[in-house]
């Protein structure tokens, strides 16, 4: 193994939290590139299945994670349960919150159609979706965003991750049968 | 509803109401609205708050209790009736809608709404694969993180150094620039109404201290001694003296 390499494991064995490159190179006193380049080698070593973890790159930074044929016995070891399933309202919340953080409650009601109370209480109470400060707004309501938590389940490196709002965009097909309905709905009403 | 669980664990509200649709005690009242048996829109608000401070008013006593409860069963009405104005506007702007432009609307919402709807099977997708992983997460030992302070670059007497001044009494603060109000707005009342008495008429440059605030009081008095029909006042020009007369005095008007 690389030296540079070595010492990036020691950093990263004893760090409990996903560290970024340029913090990795500045603790060994090495250019941001070479860093990546011994990280590459890393994460190679690591992923040609002999360990019992892995290095993943999360959240903004470089971790170690429990090999996935490994996690039932680290499961049982620990007692660590995984995480509740989402139910599809958390999750199209969780979804607005992630493409338009930083975001007030009343802006997330407004693109769901509906009071999203319970919904963003259990995805804070979830560690999914953090207070982030108020808005300069009158009221000064509450910001909700993501954090790093969220990014860890969703196996993201960084909100930029997330593919574009726009892929998800209706097709025209969609769009002009939507239209084509309501616009008889509302014949019939006007009727 | 909120004004419900309040009504229930204070203790009533002792004020006795004379309104257009309502005569009788103020917590019935709040029971009649909350059970829809009076409508609210019939009730002016307004005419409860004038009646309770009436009411502090005669009674002559301040129990905070019952005046917190009070404002929040208040507060509660209005909430109640600033929601179905609230209501109300938006089944007119409705109603005031064509149905192209409703239809149009709806359509640009059910557009962005199913953006984030698809995207959420993509999180979902994401969260299958990713959820169950475990990361390191031990926490760094406290003393890993912590810069050691070399051996011997501290003398004990460094310890010493850094406690004393924290052991030291802090000097107790001036508060000379504070100035400590010494008239009180019923003294004064007492003090200007002897002087009525007494004189029958003063002015207030006469009677009135030097400081600021105790001026303010003195004004004040002066305006109670007004209200009450005790006095009358009379000031000639703008910044001008005011001129306090007794009104029961049968001298008449000067300057």
């Amino acid at each position: 193994m690389l030296p540079l390499a070595r010492r990036l494991e020691a950093l990263l064995f004893i760090s409990s939290r996903p560290i970024a490159a340029h913090r990795l190179a500045e603790a060994c006193r090495c250019a941001e590139e070479e860093a990546e380049t011994a990280l590459d080698a890393l994460r190679a070593e690591y992923a040609a299945g002999e360990h019992g973890i892995e290095l993943r790159e999360v959240a903004g930074g470089f971790t170690f994670a429990v090999a996935e044929e490994c996690a039932e016995d680290v499961r049982r070891f620990t007692g660590a349960e995984k995480p509740d399933e989402l139910t599809p309202a958390l999750l199209e919340t969780l979804a607005v919150v992630a493409y338009l953080e930083p975001v007030t409650r009343a802006e997330i009601a407004e693109v769901r159609g509906v009071s999203s109370e319970y919904a963003l209480g259990a995805l804070e109470e979830r560690g999914l979706v953090e207070q982030q400060g108020r808005a300069d707004t009158p009221g000064a309501p509450v910001l909700y965003g993501t954090g790093e938590r969220f990014l860890k389940l969703f196996g993201l490196t960084s909100r930029d991750d997330l593919p574009p709002l726009e892929e998800f965009a209706l097709g025209a097909d969609d769009v002009e049968e939507i239209r084509a309905r309501l616009h008889a709905n509302a014949e019939r009403r006007a009727q | 509803m909120r004004a419900d669980a309040a009504a229930v664990a204070a203790p009533p509200v002792a004020l006795e109401l004379d309104l257009d649709v309502f005569d009788g005690p103020f917590d019935l009242l709040v029971t009649l609205i909350l059970r829809d048996e009076i409508d609210i829109w019939e009730v002016r608000v307004s005419r409860i708050i004038a009646e309770y401070v009436v009411h502090l008013a005669d009674t002559g006593e301040f129990d905070l209790d019952a005046t917190s409860q009070f404002v929040v069963l208040v507060a509660a009405l209005l909430e109640m009736k600033s929601r179905l104005l609230l209501e109300e506007e938006v089944e007119e702007e409705l109603e005031d809608l064509d149905p192209d432009e409703a239809a149009r609307q709806l359509l640009e919402r059910l557009v962005r709404y199913s953006q984030f709807r698809n995207a959420s099977g993509a999180l979902r997708t994401a969260w299958d694969a990713h959820s169950a992983r475990l990361y390191r997460n031990a926490p760094v030992p406290a003393e890993l993180l912590r810069r050691r302070v070399p051996e011997g670059a501290l003398s004990p007497s460094a310890l010493a150094e850094a406690l004393s001044p924290l052991l030291r009494e802090p000097p107790v603060p001036d508060t000379s620039h504070l100035a400590d109000l010494a008239v009180s707005l019923v003294k004064e009342l007492r003090r200007l109404r002897l002087i009525l008495e007494d004189a029958g008429e003063f002015t207030f440059a006469a009677v009135a201290p030097r400081d600021r605030l105790e001026r303010a009081v003195t004004f004040f008095a002066l305006l109670e001694l007004h209200s009450s029909g005790e006095a009358h006042l009379r000031q000639t020009r703008h910044f001008g003296d005011i001129v306090v007369r007794r009104i029961a005095a049968p001298v008449p008007v000067a300057g």
